[in-house]
């Protein structure tokens, strides 16, 4: 529980950094202080992204070992994800009504592919809660986390595949198209965003594992207690 | 029997199944051309408007209604007969297969017979040369959505809320399908090749039937 707390306090000792920097690196030219919400916007989409793979990952290595750790790895993953997915969208939709002059743009694939991506990891965290047996949970879960990753690509190439809206990343292997304090500035926040999902993860796999404690102690008061069948009840 | 043959049974049985219930005819068919009647009704008497959302909302109702079509492939399996398939030794990937190919034929008439709907209601321009891109791009959504469907129905096997859990999970997966045929006939409209999207669809099947093949013994055991 050390290491957990150890965590939670350093990453977010590293997001205050981050955010610093945000808020003192220097604007974008056209977009003024509004381009500082991309320093949290980017961060949180490469987590989503981290997050649903890392959720893949999990799944395909149950799929093969019938680890409970890998399958309590994929639920804590996709519900990080999916808060991130939901944060990247919201940052998003901010940036876009300042800059764009709307919250929400059909024109832009990498946003409705975004909101359809999140529709698909909520659908595997309800079939997560509709599954009362643990293995059959873990296995129908596993199968579907690994065949729904297939949007994470989807999602990043969508800039690419559309006429859209959305720009193409900015720092890319020939270098990156801002100045560098700027850029110093979002990949400290690219760091520090990836750390906090790590301390969170590990902080979701704690409570995971007390869950199963809690579930595997035994009976609870009046589990005993049967309520009487209709066709055993005689002489009503 | 063969990989094959075994595939060919089951789609013979579930067609059978089908013949006799009459699902996707007398129920799923008339819902979905009364969806069709609804749009024009909420849209007002705005011929050029209805002339022009006609396809999209052909789209929409078809991969929505589809779903449905594809769904009740798997919940008309019950548990008795997935374990007398078991116990049989029908091959997991057999059986995904013969439900795939049942569900696309079932899909493919179901489509088509929306398509005749949707031209008759709506009157929408289209392109010259338009029957046999669109009757390609059909068939390929029909085999996607229905594979979709036969993974999303063994998923959800013998839950609860199997029905609405089951569409949640095929709805946003189903987006590249959507994509690809609708854009066939937009590209064909605007005089834009048509590859990109025939080949986005063909990738979308090719990846759902690899899947649904590998993980059709795991989908097996978790139906249990």
């Amino acid at each position: 529980m050390k290491r957990v707390q150890i965590l939670l306090a350093t990453s977010a000792a590293a997001v205050a950094a981050g955010l610093w920097l945000a808020f003192t690196s220097p604007t974008d030219a056209l977009q003024g202080e509004f381009s500082r919400i991309l320093n949290l916007h980017a961060p949180f989409m490469w987590v989503a992204f981290l997050a649903f793979g890392l959720t893949a990952l999990a799944s395909i290595i149950w799929l093969f070992t019938k680890t409970p750790r890998w399958d309590r790895l994929g639920e804590a993953s996709a519900e990080l994800g999916v808060l991130f997915t939901v944060l990247g969208l919201f940052t998003g939709m901010v940036w876009g009504q300042a800059v764009w002059g709307r919250a929400w743009d059909w024109g832009d694939a990498r946003m409705a592919s975004t909101a359809v991506m999140l529709f698909v990891y909520i659908g595997y965290l309800a079939l997560r809660r509709a599954t009362p047996d643990p293995e059959m949970r873990a296995r129908r879960s596993a199968i579907l986390g690994a065949i729904a990753v297939v949007q994470v690509p989807l999602v990043y190439f969508s800039v690419y595949m559309f006429r859209t809206l959305h720009q193409t990343p900015s720092i890319r292997p020939d270098g990156a198209s801002m100045p560098s304090e700027m850029l110093v500035a979002l990949l400290v926040n690219f760091a520090a965003f990836t750390y906090l999902f790590v301390a969170l993860l590990f902080a979701r796999l704690e409570v995971a594992r007390a869950e199963e404690r809690l579930a595997a102690d035994g009976a609870l008061a009046g589990d005993s207690v049967k309520p009487p069948r209709l066709s055993e009840v005689k002489d009503v | 029997m063969s990989f094959w043959g075994q595939t060919l049974e089951i789609a013979r049985v579930d067609l059978r199944v089908e013949r006799r219930l009459g699902d996707v005819l007398r129920i799923v068919l008339p819902f979905a051309i009364v969806a069709l009647l609804v749009f024009p009704v909420a849209l007002g008497v705005d011929l050029s408007a209805i002339t022009l959302v006609g396809p999209a909302v052909f789209w929409a109702v078809g991969v929505l209604f589809g779903m449905q079509v594809a769904l009740r492939q798997a919940a008309n399996d019950p548990p008795e007969r997935r374990d007398l398939y078991s116990l049989l030794g029908v091959d997991p990937a057999a059986r995904f297969a013969g439900r795939s190919l049942s569900g696309s034929v079932l899909m493919v008439g179901f489509l088509v017979a929306l398509l005749i709907g949707m031209i008759v209601l709506y009157s929408p321009r289209l392109p010259p040369g338009w029957p046999a891109p669109m009757v390609l791009a059909l068939l390929l959504t029909s085999i996607g959505l229905t594979e979709l469907g036969t993974l999303a129905g063994e998923v959800t096997a013998g839950l609860r809320n199997r029905t609405a859990l089951a569409s949640l999970i095929v709805a946003p997966l189903a987006l590249p399908l959507v994509i690809g045929g609708s854009q066939t006939l937009e590209s064909l409209s605007r005089g834009a090749v048509i590859l990109p999207w025939i080949l986005l669809l063909v990738a979308t099947d090719l990846a759902l039937a690899v899947l649904g093949v590998a993980l059709a013994r795991p989908l097996e055991e978790a139906s249990r």
